[in-house]
């Protein structure tokens, strides 16, 4: 049987691996390359303070037009690569049999259906491990400096071409296409809801399921300009930040209609000035305690912010958490396939 | 006659409310070659499927070599079998399909299967969706034949080929069957073609066995009658009217005569070809049921 299907699927294997290979070529040097530059700017830094500022590197690294393709290059190969293997070796894996004819050639040797069914799975699933794992060691090494540099891994974008994430998505996508090619046996059909549900798992995950995982921690503070954010650590990962009045109620778009009349009163009088980004901003008198009037009125009226956040030090459970999920869904394709080519076509 | 290599007991086959194949009851004994035939969607390719294990029946019972058809290794090693469309791997050449063959059965006949095709000139090296037609159909009679079957299950295989491609495709089955030791049961349309390499028949219409027996036998029981209209209603005991036609005066009747039954003289009797016959049944089940 092995040499069966490696027979069968090499094509799609050793092509999997050239793009891999490629892939590769791109990243091990930039990934290098960044590296380097990241630590030649800490020694700039460090020797010249006058010169170069240490904690803003961002937004003087890796900012190029090239950095820029670069990172979406980085982006898209290790959110595609999972997604290939899905389409172009899961889909077809038993959806071209059905449409050949060809499974009525294997069950008819000597061997079980299971056992040809079994076979299929391991490589395949096997094959698609791997393909992960290579991936995301190659694209989570190539994220180091960036990781270091902007703090955030929970970002949309990061967070599922880091860590466990390739793999699940490898894997998982893999048994999907498998399973949608066995109830559908039309290669087309598998290719078209493989990649829908990719689609439609990228998208919800991040914006509807992931924040759920555990627990936000929430802060509140006073108003101010930076009295919120010192109190979420720079490398967080901000699910919301809001103004709430006394009785808690979360203010959402102009404040100056729920503020207590003295505070409109300030408000009025201030001076309007443009912000320089096409905004513009209130500015008032200062106080003679230094204070701003406006957030002094607001907080006198019970006003405040509030935030919730999940915290880095969660990065490696969340992690956990989505790749068990995708675990646990590869297990349904897995056992559906069982169920549909071993019940419903006997 | 030997054992029987096949035995069905009211073997059915439903889909949904649908059924494919209903209380089949046949019998086919070793070392026959028996043709399975009957109009379009008359359960042909139901029957053959549940016989090779390739689907499991809803009612009834079969027993395949002695054994229960499933998809198990035990069973399936004594079994040959070649679907409608006769599948290949389209990027396999012949060569790779002997490597498979050798994978995937435990007696596979290498040097047999290389010989073979060797003889008749098909090359190894060639993907075999490159092939002609008749090509194909002779390697994937020759991989089923290199499983060195008890029991062949051909389903239609010369339905695609174009009349010199039959020829060669029944002439090298003919010669399978030669070598001895092998049961055959194939369906096909193609009744000139069955009768040259069969010796037994079944007939399949509208889900149901209709005939299952020695194609001597079958002649020897079969006459086609030809008398006075008015006689045609009382034959007497142990003849059934298989199919009528009648003109103002005259019947013509296929009739299928039990052991010892005598017809009355007052009828003209001639022998049937097994053509005549076959079809007579087919039109039988298509008007609903035996007269």
């Amino acid at each position: 049987m092995n040499w069966f299907v490696w027979r069968q699927h090499r094509k799609q294997f050793l092509s999997f691996g050239v793009l891999l290979a490629l892939f590769a070529a791109l990243l091990i040097p930039t990934g290098i390359h960044y590296w380097h530059t990241y630590q030649q700017a800490l020694t700039n830094c460090a020797q010249h303070p006058a010169l170069y500022k240490c904690d803003d590197l961002t937004n003087t690294l890796f900012s190029s037009q090239a950095d820029g393709f670069i990172r979406i290059a980085e982006v898209l190969g290790t959110f595609g690569l999972p997604l290939l293997v899905g389409l172009f070796v899961g889909a077809p894996l038993v959806a071209r049999e059905y449409e050949e004819g060809t499974n009525k050639l294997a069950w008819t040797q000597s061997v079980s259906r299971r056992k040809w069914l079994t076979t299929k799975v391991v490589w395949v699933l096997g094959f698609a491990l791997l393909y992960g794992i290579t991936l995301t060691i190659l694209a989570t090494w190539w994220s180091r400096t960036l990781n270091t540099v902007a703090h955030n891994r929970f970002v949309q974008g990061h967070f599922e071409t880091q860590g466990l994430m390739p793999v699940a998505y490898s894997v998982f996508f893999t048994a999907l296409g498998f399973a949608v090619g066995a109830w559908f046996r039309k290669t087309i059909l598998a290719f078209a809801i493989t990649f829908g549900v990719f689609v439609l798992c990228m998208a919800s995950f991040a914006n509807w399921v992931r924040p759920h995982y555990m627990t936000p921690v929430t802060v509140t503070a006073a108003m101010g300009p930076n009295s919120l954010d010192g109190k979420i650590p720079t490398d967080a990962w901000i699910l919301q930040r809001n103004i709430v009045d006394k009785n808690g109620k979360v203010l959402n778009g102009d404040l100056f209609p729920e503020a207590p009349q003295q505070c409109q009163q300030i408000i009025q009088q201030a001076e309007v000035q443009g912000n320089g980004h096409g905004g513009i901003r209130v500015k008032a008198v200062p106080n003679p305690n230094g204070g701003d009037p406006i957030d002094d009125c607001l907080n006198k009226a019970g006003f405040h912010q509030i935030a919730k956040y999940q915290p880095s030090y969660r990065y490696w459970d969340f992690q956990r958490i989505e790749a068990s999920i995708y675990l646990g869904m590869t297990a349904l394709a897995v056992a559906a396939k069982y169920w549909l080519v071993l019940k419903r076509d006997a | 006659m030997g054992k029987a290599a096949i035995q069905t007991k009211e073997l059915g086959k439903r889909y949904g409310s649908f059924w494919a194949l209903e209380n089949c009851n046949i019998s086919v004994p070793e070392g026959s070659v028996s043709a399975l035939v009957g109009p379009n969607g008359a359960g042909k390719s139901t029957l053959l499927k549940l016989l090779v294990g390739l689907s499991s029946s809803s009612t009834g019972e079969g027993e395949v070599l002695g054994k229960a058809p499933v998809q198990h290794e035990d069973f399936l090693t004594d079994i040959g079998y070649l679907a409608q469309e006769i599948p290949l791997y389209k990027s396999f050449n012949a060569a790779d399909h002997i490597t498979m063959g050798q994978h995937l059965n435990k007696n596979f006949d290498k040097k047999f299967i290389v010989k073979r095709l060797k003889e008749l000139g098909i090359p190894l090296d060639r993907p075999v969706g490159k092939l002609s037609g008749g090509q194909r159909a002779q390697v994937a009679l020759a991989l089923a034949l290199a499983k060195k079957p008890k029991l062949l299950l051909l389903d239609e295989p010369v339905a695609a080929l174009d009349p010199l491609a039959r020829h060669d495709f029944l002439a090298s089955l003919s010669q399978a069957v030669a070598d001895g030791g092998l049961t055959v049961v194939m369906s096909s349309h193609l009744l000139a073609d069955l009768e040259r390499v069969s010796d037994h028949v079944i007939v399949l219409a509208s889900g149901k066995t209709q005939l299952c027996d020695d194609i001597e036998t079958v002649l020897q029981d079969h006459k086609l009658i030809v008398g006075p209209r008015e006689h045609a209603k009382n034959l007497g005991d142990g003849i059934s009217v298989i199919h009528e036609t009648h003109t103002v005066k005259q019947s013509t009747l296929l009739v299928r005569l039990s052991h010892g039954a005598k017809l009355p003289n007052h009828w003209q009797q001639h022998e049937p070809n097994i053509e005549e016959i076959i079809l007579a049944y087919m039109g039988q089940a298509k008007e609903g049921g035996a007269v």
